[in-house]
């Protein structure tokens, strides 16, 4: 990426002033190695030939293939191009992809986000149903319309053509072209009938081949654009402070001395109580209920060193309201707790008669809690907007471009026909992106400050702070085992702030335990909360399958032994298979030096009350704790069960990724709050694991069950790793580890 | 007064506060943003450069003490992404959102210059920076790979 000339940028300046605001949409003389990075589509229309509005084909033999996910950096800019290559027959070295734009999304009825309504533009789950089928219909639809043109040109029956590598042949004769030489009269081409895409039998690429993403070349030479790199003519910066109460607001502020210092263009604040909104029917996927902005000043500047700094200078009273009663975590733990004694506000699962439970054999109960984590991801929140009277142009790494795009609608007041989003690369996500408050903030200040680009960054401490974090649970776990030891009652009562009731989606509460119950309480905590990998799920897995291990050990079963005994009665086999997989290649029950133990756990995440659905994953820790208490975490081995996989890799990857983002979870984090004020700002105070920490990882493939899906793999490591140590730490010190971070607990023993 | 620095073999005179840190130095005077934010505190190592061949948190470095050293950034690791570490990155699908892999791949590349056959501890020492999508079992495997490809 080249210099961005000093002289370029003044012209700019000049020619938007002259236009008075009238500026044409779109980059103006922008850089050119710039445009050439950039992962998003230029316009509208595809370059090429357009065979669909997925698919266009160059005459130079160029594939671009439109991809609707955002690229978190689980390969779904890779796996969407593989679904059309699958069928289309190409080069996989012509392949180009490209970001489907949302204001074509917009004009044209909602093209790219049919297949599967929030999930449409959402930057998971590139192996759905919806999303495959279509995918594979886009490509064999194009790579028929190719044979067609074909031949016409022959004038042959289609029927005798075959496709390969971007080559059309005549089989008969042995003609050729390349699909380059008929791209633009296939584009024209109407077919009376769709064909139907091939059997998963005949599959050459999908199952078979895991190529180099697309987008690694980019990476490696440090030229692919996230959202933080966006650099375009007449962009200024803003460094933000926002509320450091999460829903206060700004009472009074000084930003005189800010104002004189060097480079600063403006200061300005956003204000929650202003009036804003479009008044028109959205179809923002999620909705606007979680995207609000903070209380918060900005200082605009020509470079970021320079808003940053004076914005240090800045002096702000914060009327804190209603947050700073939440003097210090244990204080809402506490209230939690409490909670949990009072009448539930929800019941999310129920069948049978808890009264059941006293007339039990063995009661088992425990109070677990786990607490708020922020996402964290590498690249900090940002942003980059352009407002003017008549446009709005955007460039943001959402993890959902239509929820960014109706966000920088709403915010910023302007019809969305005039609205350009441009979608760019993601430095993590983990549900952080999800809702676009990050772009409603962006497009705010964005508009205070209208006719330059405005690009917005959250400092690390800010990302941190100004969370929306994993919910504080608090829950208490009541069992009533039976004769044989396995219970006949469960009930779980929860406590949290925004709470994800997914608890209950477990074959343990579908039918497994006969009669159970799951509730919970909603508190009236001011502290931000949102999704992180696997909502609901990151926390309770950790709960209840400590829980089952306190069951099993409290009659002296094997917690291996115990789980499948529970399980038995769960309609879909994968279950036992990942559990017998994952403790045979464990060698679960082996003989360990003493300070050496294992335990081992086993989750689902996607099933939605269905047995055979989503992906399971089991998880052997093999750990060490000294005597003095210092932990070791030496191997996890982890099986899982998705059904199959078309990218053996990139399930392999995200496994890894997944299981060490679960044992950081379990481990490390927390963020916490003194006097109503998140504590931890920085990687000092919220630890991430680095190489060194990182145990032996094992990712067993013998646990699929070969079911006719292909669920996701981002999400559902994360969520036994915890319990499997937890687990195993029970086994060497005696002590039930009932809340997380580890960390924070005494492991000593004698 | 403007600072002169050279960064990938190209000299630049910038005139900027001299308290900025080199990395926004790169990114937002030179345009360069293969180098990356990610803390500012020196935790992360997404903004590691080579300064005089040393590998370098970037956002700890302010101009004033960067001129007249020679940078070295991702963009000028190799001109055509030829270094070994870069092909097989590329090969063994290591990165996976990619935001802290030039960081990686600059403390990686420094490391092999030091070490060419590191050990697992050399690799625990040198390549200490933070990756949240968890590629690290990726990363060693491309550094051991590359030490032993570049003894053949």
């Amino acid at each position: 990426m080249g210099n961005m000339p000093t002289i370029s940028r003044r012209r700019f300046i000049v020619s938007s002033a002259a236009f008075g605001g009238g500026m044409a949409l779109g980059i103006v003389d922008a850089d050119a190695a710039f445009l050439a990075q950039q992962p998003w589509a230029s316009g509208d229309g595809l370059a090429g030939s357009e065979l669909n509005p997925w698919i266009s084909i160059g005459a130079d033999d160029i594939v671009v293939v439109r991809v609707a996910t955002p690229e978190i950096g689980n390969g779904c800019m890779t796996q969407t191009p593989m679904l059309v290559a699958e069928e289309l027959a190409c080069d996989w070295n012509k392949i180009r992809a490209e970001f489907a734009p949302p204001s074509r999304d917009f004009r044209q009825d909602g093209v790219y986000s049919n297949g599967g309504g929030p999930i449409g533009y959402f930057s998971g789950r590139s192996t759905s149903p919806e999303r495959m089928k279509l995918m594979l219909q886009m490509g064999a639809s194009a790579r028929e319309r190719l044979k067609a043109a074909a031949a016409a040109e022959w004038k042959v029956p289609a029927a005798e053509i075959s496709a390969k590598d971007s080559v059309l042949t005549h089989v008969p004769t042995g003609r050729t072209l390349r699909y380059g030489e008929v791209a633009g009269k296939a584009g024209t081409i109407r077919l009376a009938e769709e064909p139907a895409p091939k059997p998963q039998s005949e599959w050459t690429l999908l199952g078979k081949a895991s190529p180099a993403k697309l987008n690694i070349p980019q990476i490696v030479n440090g030229s692919a654009i996230y959202g933080m790199d966006v650099r375009v003519p007449g962009m200024a910066y803003a460094a933000l402070r926002q509320s450091p109460v999460h829903g206060g607001r700004i009472r009074s502020f000084d930003a005189e001395k800010a104002k004189s210092m060097p480079g600063v263009l403006a200061v300005v604040t956003v204000d929650p109580d202003e009036p804003r909104g479009l008044k028109i029917k959205s179809d923002a996927p999620f909705g606007y209920a979680d995207t609000g902005v903070r209380a918060a000043v900005a200082v605009v500047a020509e470079h970021y060193w320079q808003a940053r700094k004076a914005l240090d200078t800045v002096q702000v009273d914060w009327d804190d309201r209603a947050g700073a009663q939440w003097k210090t975590t244990a204080q809402m733990v506490d209230a939690c707790i409490a909670a949990l004694e009072k009448p539930a506000d929800k019941v999310e699962g129920q069948s049978g008669d808890v009264k059941l439970l006293d007339r039990q054999e063995h009661l088992v109960e425990a109070t677990y809690v786990t607490p708020f984590c922020d996402q964290a991801p590498m690249e900090p929140l940002n942003g980059t907007a352009l407002v003017t009277a008549d446009k709005v142009e955007v460039w943001h790494p959402a993890q959902q471009s239509k929820q960014a795009f109706w966000v920088a609608a709403d915010e910023s007041g302007m019809d969305p026909s005039k609205v350009t989003f441009h979608q760019t690369f993601i430095g993590g996500a983990f549900g952080r992106r999800i809702f676009a408050d990050d772009l409603r903030m962006v497009v705010a200040i964005a508009k205070k400050f209208p006719g330059r680009p405005v690009h917005t960054i959250w400092s690390r401490e800010e990302q941190t702070r100004q969370g929306k974090y994993r919910p504080l649970v608090a829950a208490k776990l009541k069992a009533g085992l039976d004769k044989t030891g396995l219970p006949a009652v469960l009930v779980v009562n929860q406590a949290s702030k925004g709470h994800f009731p997914r608890l209950a989606d477990n074959p343990y509460f579908l039918g497994c335990v006969p009669n159970v119950l799951v509730d919970y309480r909603e508190l009236p905590f001011h502290v931000v909360t949102g999704a992180y990998r696997g909502p609901g799920y990151n926390s309770y897995v950790f709960m209840v399958e400590s829980f089952i291990d306190e069951c099993a050990l409290k009659v002296g079963m094997d917690p291996l032994d115990y789980r499948l005994k529970l399980l038995a009665k769960w309609p879909d086999s994968g279950w036992t298979k990942v559990l017998r997989e994952v403790a045979d290649k464990a060698g679960w029950g082996k003989d360990l030096p003493k300070g050496m133990g294992q335990g081992i756990a086993i989750s689902n995440w996607g099933m939605n009350g269905k047995p055979e659905a989503g992906t399971t994953v089991g998880v052997v820790a093999t750990i060490e704790v000294t005597k003095s208490g210092i932990l070791k975490v030496h191997q996890l081995d982890a099986a899982f069960d998705c059904g199959r996989v078309v990218n053996h890799d990139a399930v392999l990857n995200l496994a890894q990724g997944g299981i060490i983002f679960g044992l950081n979870m379990a481990l490390n984090e927390e963020v916490n709050v003194k006097d109503g004020r998140m504590v931890e700002g920085n990687f000092d105070q919220y630890p991430i694991l680095r190489t060194g920490d990182t145990p032996q990882i094992n990712i067993h493939f013998g646990g699929l069950s070969g079911h006719d899906r292909f669920a996701e793999l981002g999400e559902p490591p994360a969520g036994p790793v915890g319990p499997a140590i937890a687990n195993a730490i029970f086994g060497i010190t005696g002590k039930r580890i009932r809340s997380t971070p580890i960390r924070k607990h005494d492991l000593s023993w004698a | 007064m403007p600072y002169d620095l050279t960064v990938n073999g190209q000299s630049h005179s910038i005139d900027a506060d001299p308290s900025t840190p080199l990395l926004w130095v790169l990114r937002d005077h030179l345009g360069m943003t293969g180098t990356k934010y990610g803390c500012g505190i020196a935790q992360c190592g997404a903004c590691t450069v080579h300064l005089d061949g040393t590998p370098t948190r970037s956002c700890q470095v302010p101009l004033e003490s960067a001129a007249g050293a020679s940078v070295t950034t991702i963009e000028g690791l190799t001109p055509d992404s030829s270094h070994i570490l870069q092909q097989l990155w590329v090969e063994l699908n290591v990165p996976q959102c990619g935001y802290c892999q030039s960081g990686m791949l600059m403390a990686a590349a420094a490391l092999l210059e030091r070490i060419p056959n590191p050990t697992d501890a050399d690799i625990d020492a040198y390549v200490d920076n933070l990756c949240r999508c968890g590629t690290y079992p990726r990363v060693r495997a491309a550094i051991h790979k590359a030490a032993s490809g570049s003894k053949v």
